[in-house]
């Protein structure tokens, strides 16, 4: 064993990376709970990869073939309803820890210098796991994803001039079709793994360079109290707290496969005509429930494109925060009240669509 | 008022008393009306004018053709192929001649002016295609287009004609197939009675008529010792136990002796065949139990997450089988409608079964959720255990 790490230390700088770990202490206050959301998304980000790569091995991206293969993981292959339902649900979970990662570490000012490159990859990653989502919705092929993936794809044909282009280029064509399928396939398979890998990779190394950011009232408090922060050491202390969270989201994950195995509906009609209550996945209702109520003329402009630029500027303004905020009592006053804005604007929204105010 | 259009509100009126006095079931119509209707006409699509119809009286003003003349004034085209050739190489050129031969053409030929002429039923001057569902004569319109005359009492009495076949018919399992569905193959007036040789049906050939569609049955009873009894007897066939135009879906029921329907109109318990009847009440009985059983099982395995696609086809197979037996019932006879039962019974039992193993398989998840969490549990405790040494520790 010794001669191994011998070895191994004799060509891997492991040794470096686990002392580096063994220095490291993770702050430790009321809000350390916060901490635990990123490595949860990591964790169904692992999960995902997984159950996605074994279902690759029966899936098949054609119109005529899709709803067929997974219908036939579904009810033939050994644990293929466990597999398939694992990776829909991981797949919410993950969206929904991310969104907490994303607005705990607004509310805590984590993305104040030197992190601002973190909160940027971070926001990129965001987008990412959108993209996952929304492309990952159409590869059952069934009636809903089909149709929901037709409204949603139809969104950006509001931007003059290249909006048209923009949804040509998502469809593979003027509509969603079998082209489309095999796409978002690709798309969902090969390009964001790629992409979300490498950027995951500046996340993470960036998180251990500069450390878990310590919230500004923590800080005060602090300095107010002349004694030392609190902190945990990073291994093992943190690392199994960080397992315990993920042996319980591993629980809920076959808990929620078992009881509630994720529907395969029905097989998509192109032909048909568009089904009742149509919508995209839940993490885009409040986005569809706006399009929704936004009038038809803005100012004169088409109120749906009014729509999709402020989207765009408010993705913007999120992405460039770091630099925007001045990081000074005030601001980060504004920045608080705007993020809960935000989040109790989204939570109506939502709510809105699925208490069926929204039809 | 100029006298151009003094004169043609004159012909106008004219036109309009004439097919009053001669009773058609439209509403007259003026010169102008007329016009206006005539530019969706499929004769103006085809190019033809106001002449071709109409006698030219005055100027460019035209009189309404005679009644009785019109279903030869339509003829002179309409029984020309070589002319109609030309605009439907397609269209049948038989319409006069068949139109001869029914009761309306048999009684506009005795100079009865109030029975129906082609205008009636096809419109004069705003005539579509028989494809087009605007046209009167399209599937969905027939019985509307026969109940303008069929309906009213008034019209029908002097004929000794009842007015209630187009609300019998309106009630019926056709009409809500046509209707209701959309199916355009169910049946409507024209399709028992025919279009422009339309008259009703003879009891001998009922049958006939019903079996254009219902061939299996009518094959059955056929061949059943009912056939030579029914004609022996008189009877219309079908409509004996089905009635002619109020007919409603079958019931497994009327394989009884209850009530006043089915095999309970003639019979008692004391005729010779009541066992074959019973016993063939009792297999669609069976059937239907085991069918309604598996639905309600393949309901819960779906609801439960399942996809138990095995079993909606086996229970598809039983209703189809279940279909097949009950029209083997006209062969009044044991077979073969005990062999499509059973048939239909096993693939219902095939279909409860495949909603067990679901729902077994629900069972067998839910054991092995327990299993795993038993172990996660475990591990948890340990970790907490863990943590909690390593915090006395610091």
């Amino acid at each position: 064993m010794a001669s191994l790490r011998t070895w191994l230390a004799e060509r891997a700088p492991v040794g470096e990376i686990l002392d580096f770990l063994r220095h490291k202490h993770v702050p430790q206050h009321r809000y350390s709970l916060f901490y635990y959301a990123g490595g949860a998304a990591l964790f169904f980000f692992l999960v995902q990869v997984v159950t996605g790569a074994l279902l690759l091995m029966y899936y098949r991206p054609s119109a005529g073939e899709a709803y067929e293969s997974v219908q036939f993981i579904m009810a033939r292959v050994p644990f293929g309803w466990l597999v398939r339902s694992i990776h829909s649900w991981s797949a919410n979970l993950m969206v929904g820890v991310v969104f907490v990662h994303l607005f705990s570490v607004l509310f805590l000012k984590a993305y104040r210098r030197p992190r601002e490159l973190t909160w940027m990859s971070g926001m990129l990653l965001l987008g990412l796991v959108l993209a996952f989502g929304f492309t990952g919705y159409l590869l059952p092929w069934n009636q809903l994803a089909f149709f929901a993936t037709r409204v949603g794809t139809e969104i950006p044909g509001s931007i003059p001039v290249i909006g048209q282009p923009i949804v040509h280029l998502l469809r593979g064509g003027p509509d969603v079709t079998g082209g489309t399928l095999t796409r978002f396939f690709g798309v969902h398979v090969a390009i964001l793994p790629g992409i979300v890998t490498v950027l995951l990779a500046v996340h993470v190394l960036l998180v251990q360079r500069h450390g878990m950011s310590t919230p500004p009232s923590i800080e005060g408090e602090i300095r107010a109290s002349g004694r030392p922060a609190k902190s945990l050491p990073f291994l093992p202390h943190y690392v199994l707290h960080d397992l315990f969270g993920w042996t319980l989201a591993l629980a809920l994950l076959a808990a929620l496969s078992a009881f509630y195995p994720w529907e395969l509906g029905t097989k998509a009609d192109v032909f048909a005509p568009a089904p009742a209550g149509i919508r995209p996945e839940w993490y885009f209702l409040w986005m569809f429930q706006t399009l929704k109520l936004v009038p038809a003329k803005v100012l004169g402009l088409e109120g749906e494109f009014v729509a999709v630029v402020a989207f765009g500027l408010g993705g913007l303004a999120m992405f460039f925060l770091p630099l925007i905020d001045r990081d000074t009592r005030t601001s980060r006053r504004v920045v608080s009240w705007t993020a809960a804005a935000l989040v109790l604007y989204m939570i109506a929204m939502t709510a809105m669509v699925l208490r069926g105010g929204g039809q | 008022m100029t006298p151009r259009r003094l004169f043609a509100l004159v012909c106008g009126l004219v036109g309009s008393v004439a097919a009053l006095s001669a009773q058609s079931p439209n509403p007259a119509v003026s010169v102008d009306q007329a016009r206006a209707l005539f530019q969706n006409d499929v004769h103006q699509a085809a190019g033809l004018t106001c002449a071709a119809c109409h006698d030219q009286t005055h100027g460019d003003q035209y009189a309404a053709p005679a009644r009785a003349s019109i279903p030869k004034l339509c003829g002179g085209c309409h029984s020309n192929a070589a002319y109609m050739k030309a605009f439907n190489p397609q269209l049948r050129v038989d319409q006069l001649a068949r139109y001869l031969t029914s009761t309306h053409g048999k009684e506009i030929n005795k100079g009865e002016l109030r029975v129906a002429v082609c205008s009636d039923c096809h419109g004069a001057h705003g005539i579509y295609p028989v494809k087009d569902p605007r046209a009167p004569v399209y599937p969905t319109n027939v019985a509307n287009t026969c109940a303008k005359c069929h309906a009213d009492a008034a019209r029908m009495t002097p004929f000794n004609k009842p007015s209630t076949p187009p609300a019998d018919w309106a009630a019926s399992v056709h009409a809500r197939a046509l209707l209701v569905r959309g199916d355009t193959s169910a049946p409507t007036c024209s399709t028992c009675h025919g279009s422009h040789g339309a008259a009703p049906p003879e009891i001998e050939n009922v049958a006939l008529v019903c079996a254009q569609c219902h061939v299996r049955e009518a094959e059955l009873f056929r061949k059943s010792p009912k056939k030579a009894l029914f004609d022996t007897l008189s009877l219309p066939e079908c409509v004996t136990c089905h009635s002619n135009h109020h007919i409603v879906e079958p019931q497994d029921s009327w394989l009884g002796f209850a009530g006043d329907v089915g095999c309970a109109k003639c019979h008692d318990e004391s005729i010779g065949g009541a066992d074959v009847i019973k016993s063939d009440r009792k297999s669609l009985d069976d059937l239907s139990a085991a069918i309604a059983a598996a639905t309600d099982r393949l309901a819960r395995a779906e609801q439960a997450g399942m996809i138990v696609d095995d079993g909606r086809a086996a229970l598809r197979e039983a209703s189809d089988q279940r279909v097949l037996a009950r029209v083997s019932m006209h062969a009044f006879a044991l077979q073969p409608l005990a062999d499509g039962a059973a048939k239909g019974l096993k693939a219902a039992q095939q279909a409860q079964a495949a909603a067990d193993t679901a729902l077994a398989e629900v069972q067998y998840r839910r054991k092995g959720l327990a299993v795993a969490t038993i172990f996660i549990a475990g591990f948890l405790v340990t970790l907490g255990l863990k943590i909690r040494r390593l915090n006395r520790a610091d």
